[in-house]
């Protein structure tokens, strides 16, 4: 529809387009541009405090960059392997996020179920994500630990012999993690892929029933297409947060990436290069690399989805 | 015919079952965790230093009157600042996040794309390292406990602003702006008249989630605001839990988090009700 | 598009240099101002509110001062980060807003006072050290062995024995007795090779007993070449949890799990616990506990404080002058107040239950028989730590310390649990010291 309007004549009305764009800019410069810009810029230098001395800033060209690349003498790239940590982890969480929020969706909008209790049901999805990452995982250590419920439950009903330590072992630590992002998340998700059926053209969906065309058909033929745009900023926003995922395996695995590092993300390795030193040459190289890292993924996704839209 | 009415009928009530069977099974899943915490915050101290039990502490009101009279927070307070950068933040961010991507998306300019790139691009920036810059320049410039520090960055929200982008293209019908246009309205009118009704339910998504983040922010407030007259929830939170031996009590801790929790959900009640269907029916070809 | 982004990115660029401009850097100690001058704002930072506590209470604020309190709670580093930005910012600072005195623990308290951003506190007018304990003083102290602050609270630790078990075990409960049973690391394991043939554990956390060892290490955790060097008192440690764990003589989990401190609880069959007197009179929730008492699953009074294998602290706070104050007859009045003033000394120990930095006063609890501790069976704490404050040392500091500390801890416990290898574990402990400081060279993986 919009691109039947290009050849009208709107330019015209090209000053407003700058004069209600401004304020983001403005504040944009005022206050993110330099530190923004800051972290860029250090990404060449040699730049972090030792206690409380200052080191550098010294150019040292790509130097963080290679550092960041370099493999250990098993092989292994600690970045890129932080990166795959991390991206594992939100898939595994943002699969069932994505299937749920949006079966949430369809039945809460749907006209033929009209389901009651919706204004409840919406309440309570939503509050995982109302409770702070650092409390949520206060819980779940209460109820993993060696001496909580779940292991004396385990031990009494004779599943297990001795307690087990989940929060020690691999699998257990990333499930546990993509399952919290998952809780924590699928609400959210829900309203916004809800509200983003509840904007469809309404009429489209009554021609459809007079059709008689059944819901499958409904969701696949006009929800999904019309929903594409919102759907992809959905994704597209949970890709993001998903690589630079950290408050909760910061805490649950205690800032160490239990066990043997393998539930260590980018920002925790970053968060470790900036708490304690101030490490901006380090901190600003992984940001740069996160960034064109994430800029070719949404760009991919984003294209996908627009495909999928156009079809 | 009738037999084909029955068989609708079934499948009807059939789906319904199995819709209130999923909503119910993750409404369960979801208030687990929120009942745990309800029997967190009623245990003492050092029954939450043992092994945790799914049982009543009963030390609930206990719990509620330590946290409430403790002398290094101020609940009342804590709240009402937390409510001041919330609200604030959340109504200039999604005001001026729809207002831009109004701009982008209606209007035809030369830099259309490039605006929407370069924000695309910023939104994909880790925010940490500029944080932790946006802190020290706050610092040079002796703009620690200022509210409005926290609040007025919003304006430039490049999430926010993908949302609502996204959005128009999905419900904005261009005619309706034109026919508006062609009745003589203002272009500022039309935007705050016509438009932003119809995104209501978009404004209404994003005031959630920025009150939200906002409201659990603990990072940037707690090295920039240090008075303890500016203090929001978080900070009085971790206050608690920084607090010597002699005072440290998990019990109050749980308490202040479930307190935390009741303005966020009234704030989400009120705002999901503007969730609401098919705005823009009828409205188009009208 | 793209010459747009060129010269976007040429006025970035000349912003942030203009943002990076060098930092004046601030001069060291420089001479008190005279006292017609001084500020009207005393500020001090701290992460809780207990000196405050005893700061309005015992101290009375000269006429015309007005105290003001920046309280930044400790989650992460926030409150160094907080202390950090305000002291680099000190110059420019206005009157009222400069640092005066900053609260500090231990584990970092090096990066304060090994920066020109601390005074020497000698200079100021606090002279008399005379009744301090040495460690407080070597903890405050630079590599030059100028003292920049002093400790109002004291925390020599101990080892908290159970009464019941050392009886089983040891056939005593008397501390003379029991000392002699574990005077030194050797003895201490016979003891725990007792007490597990018994059915007992000896510590209920690998890591219960570190600190006893960090604190009687023989070198630096990183050398004057900046390298990495594991002392031989921390390898011991190593071998001791690694052998304990194997033997079942601890438990893998931390100091702070519930699975270790429910072993304090009347059932619990841990022989012993590390810590000072906090510890014990504040952290022990399942063993003293009200509703543990309440509930009658507390062990109240089954338990007896010696000194160890090794004299050792847990904690403290010192009180550091910050560079810059413009209120330095106060800042040295605080200080004296907290160490030499013996009625503000005998308030914090009567009604604080604290140990103070004045031996004179400590020494006259510790003679008391009336003084005791209800949770040690009536036993005198304050006696057995009057004697062993003195063999306390803190020396070998780095400003590496608690990430070193904590790390070794963190990451050998993975291979405790045999999650991963002993090599696995010391190469992620490695990685992450390297992350966190780079100044520190690590061995090579």
């Amino acid at each position: 529809m919009a691109k039947g309007n290009k050849h009208r004549k709107s330019v015209s009305y090209a000053k407003w387009a700058y004069i209600f764009i401004a304020p983001f800019f403005i504040s944009y410069i005022i206050f993110t541009l330099v530190p923004q810009a800051l972290t860029v810029y250090n990404s060449f230098f040699e730049n972090y405090q030792n206690g409380l001395q200052q080191i550098g800033p010294n150019f040292v060209g790509l130097g963080n960059y290679v550092k960041l690349l370099t493999p250990d003498k098993a092989g292994t790239i600690d970045f890129l392997r932080y990166f795959g940590n991390a991206m594992g982890m939100w898939i595994a969480g943002a699969i069932p996020q994505f299937l749920i929020a949006l079966l949430l969706a369809v039945l809460f909008t749907s006209a033929r179920l009209n389901l009651k209790g919706q204004g409840i049901a919406k309440t309570i999805i939503y509050m995982p994500n109302l409770i702070m990452a650092s409390a949520f995982s206060m819980l779940i250590f209460a109820l993993f630990s060696n001496v909580g419920p779940i292991n004396k439950w385990l031990v009494a009903s004779g599943i297990i012999e001795k307690s087990f330590d989940f929060l020690s072992y691999k699998i257990p630590v990333r499930t546990i993690i993509a399952f919290m992002n998952f809780i924590m998340w699928f609400g959210n998700t829900t309203i916004v892929l809800m509200a983003g059926i509840m904007g469809i053209d309404q009429s489209l969906f009554e021609s459809a029933n007079i059709d008689g065309a059944n819901s499958v058909h409904v969701f696949f033929d006009i929800t999904l297409p019309l929903l594409m745009p919102i759907l992809s900023y959905a994704l597209i926003t949970s890709l993001i947060g998903g690589i630079q995922m950290f408050d909760v395996p910061q805490v649950i695995s205690n800032g160490k990436g239990t066990p043997n590092m393998t539930s260590t993300t980018v920002i925790m390795m970053l968060n470790n290069y900036l708490s304690t030193s101030k490490n901006y040459g380090m901190a600003g190289a992984l940001s740069v690399m996160l960034f064109i890292i994430t800029g070719i993924l949404s760009m991919f996704v984003y294209r996908m989805l627009a495909k999928q839209y156009k079809k | 015919m009738s037999n084909q009415n029955k068989k609708a009928k079934f499948s009807l009530i059939l789906s319904r079952v199995l819709a209130y069977g999923v909503v119910i099974f993750l409404c369960v899943l979801c208030l687990f965790f929120f009942v745990l915490l309800i029997l967190m915050s009623s245990k003492s101290n050092s029954q939450l230093q043992g092994a945790f039990t799914l049982t009543w502490g009963g030390h609930f009101l206990e719990n509620l009157k330590n946290a409430w009279t403790d002398v290094s927070i101020n609940i009342p307070r804590g709240m009402f600042n937390s409510l001041i950068v919330a609200l604030c933040s959340a109504l200039i961010t999604t005001y001026f996040s729809a207002l831009t991507a109004y701009g982008v998306h209606v209007y035809n300019f030369k830099m259309k794309n490039v605006v929407f790139t370069f924000i695309m691009a910023i939104m994909m920036i880790p925010s940490q390292v500029s944080a932790v810059g946006f802190i020290q320049l706050a610092y040079k410039f002796g703009l620690t406990n200022k509210l409005w520090l926290l609040i007025v960055p919003g304006i430039a929200a490049p999430v926010v602003f993908f949302y609502m982008k996204q959005y128009l293209e999905s419900v904005l019908p261009i005619e309706m702006v034109e026919a508006a246009r062609i009745d003589g309205s203002n272009e500022f009118r039309i935007f705050n008249e016509i438009v932003l009704p119809i995104m209501k339910p978009a404004v209404a998504v994003q005031m959630i989630f920025s009150f939200v983040s906002s409201w659990n922010n603990f990072f940037m407030p707690a090295l920039l605001l240090t008075k303890k007259e500016y203090k929001t929830v978080p900070i009085m939170i971790a206050q608690l839990r920084s607090a010597d031996y002699s005072k440290f009590d998990m019990g109050k801790v749980f308490m202040f988090i479930l307190l935390a929790i009741l303005p966020v959900m009234i704030v989400y009640t009120i705002l999901s009700k503007s969730i609401i269907k098919g705005v823009t029916s009828g409205s188009v070809k009208g | 598009m793209k010459k747009l982004l060129v010269a976007l990115l040429a006025v970035l660029m000349v912003l942030s240099l203009a943002a990076c401009g060098k930092k004046p850097e601030p001069t060291p100690d420089p001479e008190p101002t005279p006292a017609a001058e001084e500020g009207k704002v005393f500020h001090i930072y701290a992460w809780n509110e207990e000196f405050k506590g005893f700061f309005e209470k015992y101290y009375k604020v000269p006429e015309g001062i007005e105290v003001v309190w920046t309280i930044v709670p400790n989650e992460g580093t926030q409150y160094q980060d907080a202390v950090d930005l305000a002291l680099l910012n000190q110059e420019s600072a206005s009157a009222d807003d400069k640092v005066d005195m900053f609260l500090a623990e231990a584990d970092y308290i090096l990066k304060y006072t090994n920066s020109p951003y601390t005074q020497d506190v000698r200079k100021l007018g606090v002279t008399d050290f005379s009744n301090t304990y040495q460690y407080t003083v070597e903890a405050a102290s630079d590599a030059n062995g100028v003292c920049k602050g002093v400790s109002f609270q004291c925390c020599p630790a101990g080892m908290i024995y159970r009464r019941s078990i050392a009886k089983d075990v040891l056939g005593t409960d008397d501390p003379a007795e029991v000392q002699a049973a574990v005077s030194s690391w050797e003895k201490f394991d016979n003891v725990a090779k007792l007490a597990h043939d018994k059915g007992y554990l000896m510590t209920s956390s690998y890591a219960e007993d570190y600190r006893v060892f960090s604190n009687n290490t023989s070198m630096p955790w990183v050398d004057k070449d900046n390298n990495l060097q594991i002392d031989p008192a921390i390898q011991t440690w190593m071998d001791q949890a690694e052998m304990y764990v194997k033997e079942g003589y601890t438990l893998t989990s931390g100091v702070w799990d519930a699975e270790t401190t429910a072993e304090a609880a009347k059932d619990g069959k841990a022989f012993c616990f590390f810590g000072p007197a906090w510890y014990y009179n504040f952290c022990m929730g399942p063993a003293f506990g009200d509703d543990a008492v309440k509930e009658g699953t507390d062990s109240v009074g089954d338990w007896g404080l010696v000194d160890g294998p090794q004299a050792f602290f847990w904690g403290g706070t010192w009180l550091l002058a910050a560079t810059g104050s413009d209120n330095p007859t106060m800042l040295k009045d605080v200080m004296n107040a907290f160490i030499n003033n013996e009625e503000v000394c005998e308030n914090l120990i009567k009604n604080e239950a604290q140990f103070t930095n004045n031996q004179k006063v400590n020494n006259k609890y510790a003679a008391d028989p009336e003084f005791g501790n209800k949770y040690l069976g009536g036993q005198n704490d304050t006696a057995v730590f009057a004697e062993g404050a003195k063999n306390i040392k803190f020396q070998n500091q780095t400003i590496y310390d608690q990430g070193c500390n904590e790390g070794i801890q963190n990451y050998f416990v993975e291979y405790l649990k045999g999650t991963v290898t002993k090599e696995e574990a010391m190469k992620n402990f490695y990685k992450a010291l390297k992350e966190k400081y780079p100044a520190i060279n690590v061995p090579e993986n």
